[in-house]
């Protein structure tokens, strides 16, 4: 009776002995997985937060995860999980890529719109600030001063949007230019001058 | 990349207003309706030097731009 006991207590911790064993072989490739999956993460993360940022959220929940599992001693569970996850984190570079393209790329073509348009806008804003500030009585309703203000702050947004496009940063050139525009409609509603609906259209065709 | 500039100020483009003359208008009487001072018609007159050679002869259904 003795006998069999101590030799299930042996048994017992063999067994313990090679599960542990087990779980320490485990834990060094499951860290090593984790740590090619943050490397992953880390090289796409710029662009990735950019372009595609529910796409890299989706990636650091499940490298969340996976951490989790570690520190729960769970190796099995990394291990089984990380191939998933390190091809998905090392897709985020590729695809953030493709959508940085497709982003440029229509950045390129709002300020090739832009580019024609806007100068025109500001331009004629300008001039009509510039008369008024000569008249002794400006028409009724017309705030010069305001019109001035916002005139002054297109054309100065306006020489930005130049530079960041001239420095290669088109989606800030074109966010300027937004604001550029924004202005000097501000502008031209105070002087309550109607703008040409087919402005716009007209001014990218004379560009042409 | 190429820098794309700004037209010169006071060139006519294609936000630039234009009014159409009706009989009794006067370059003055234009004036006054755009900027609430018929003093400045040289503004105007100085705007249209390609189609006006007088400021007093106007005529109904010509375009004038208003810088």
């Amino acid at each position: 009776m003795m006998i069999r006991k101590y030799k299930n207590f042996g048994f017992m911790a063999l067994a313990a002995t090679v599960l542990l064993s087990a779980c320490a072989n485990q834990m060094e490739p499951a860290q090593t997985a984790i740590a090619g999956i943050d490397s992953a993460v880390s090289a796409a993360s710029a662009d990735a937060g950019k372009y595609i940022p529910d796409q890299l959220a989706s990636v650091q929940a499940k490298l969340a995860d996976l951490k989790a599992s570690f520190d729960k001693k769970d190796y099995k569970a990394v291990l089984t999980g990380a191939p998933a996850v390190l091809t998905e984190a090392q897709g985020l570079l590729g695809a953030a890529a493709i959508k940085k393209d497709e982003v440029v790329k229509a950045a390129n073509a709002s300020w090739t719109g832009m580019a024609a348009s806007l100068p025109g806008l500001v331009a004629a804003v300008s001039s009509r600030v510039a008369v008024l500030a000569k008249s002794k009585h400006p028409p009724a309703g017309v705030d010069v001063a305001a019109a001035k203000s916002a005139s002054e702050e297109a054309t100065s947004l306006w020489s930005k949007a130049q530079a960041a496009f001239a420095a290669g940063n088109v989606e800030e050139a074109v966010a300027a230019a937004n604001d550029v525009k924004a202005k000097a409609e501000a502008a031209a509603a105070a002087l309550k001058m109607k703008l040409p609906e087919a402005a716009p259209a007209a001014a990218a065709a004379a560009a042409k | 990349m190429e820098e794309q500039g700004k037209p010169p100020a006071g060139a006519p483009n294609a936000y630039t207003q234009v009014h159409e003359v009706v009989a009794g208008d006067t370059l003055g009487k234009i004036a006054a309706k755009y900027y609430g001072d018929a003093s400045l018609y040289m503004t105007i007159f100085d705007a249209n030097k390609s189609q006006l050679k007088d400021p007093n002869k106007i005529f109904p259904g010509q375009k004038l731009v208003i810088p």
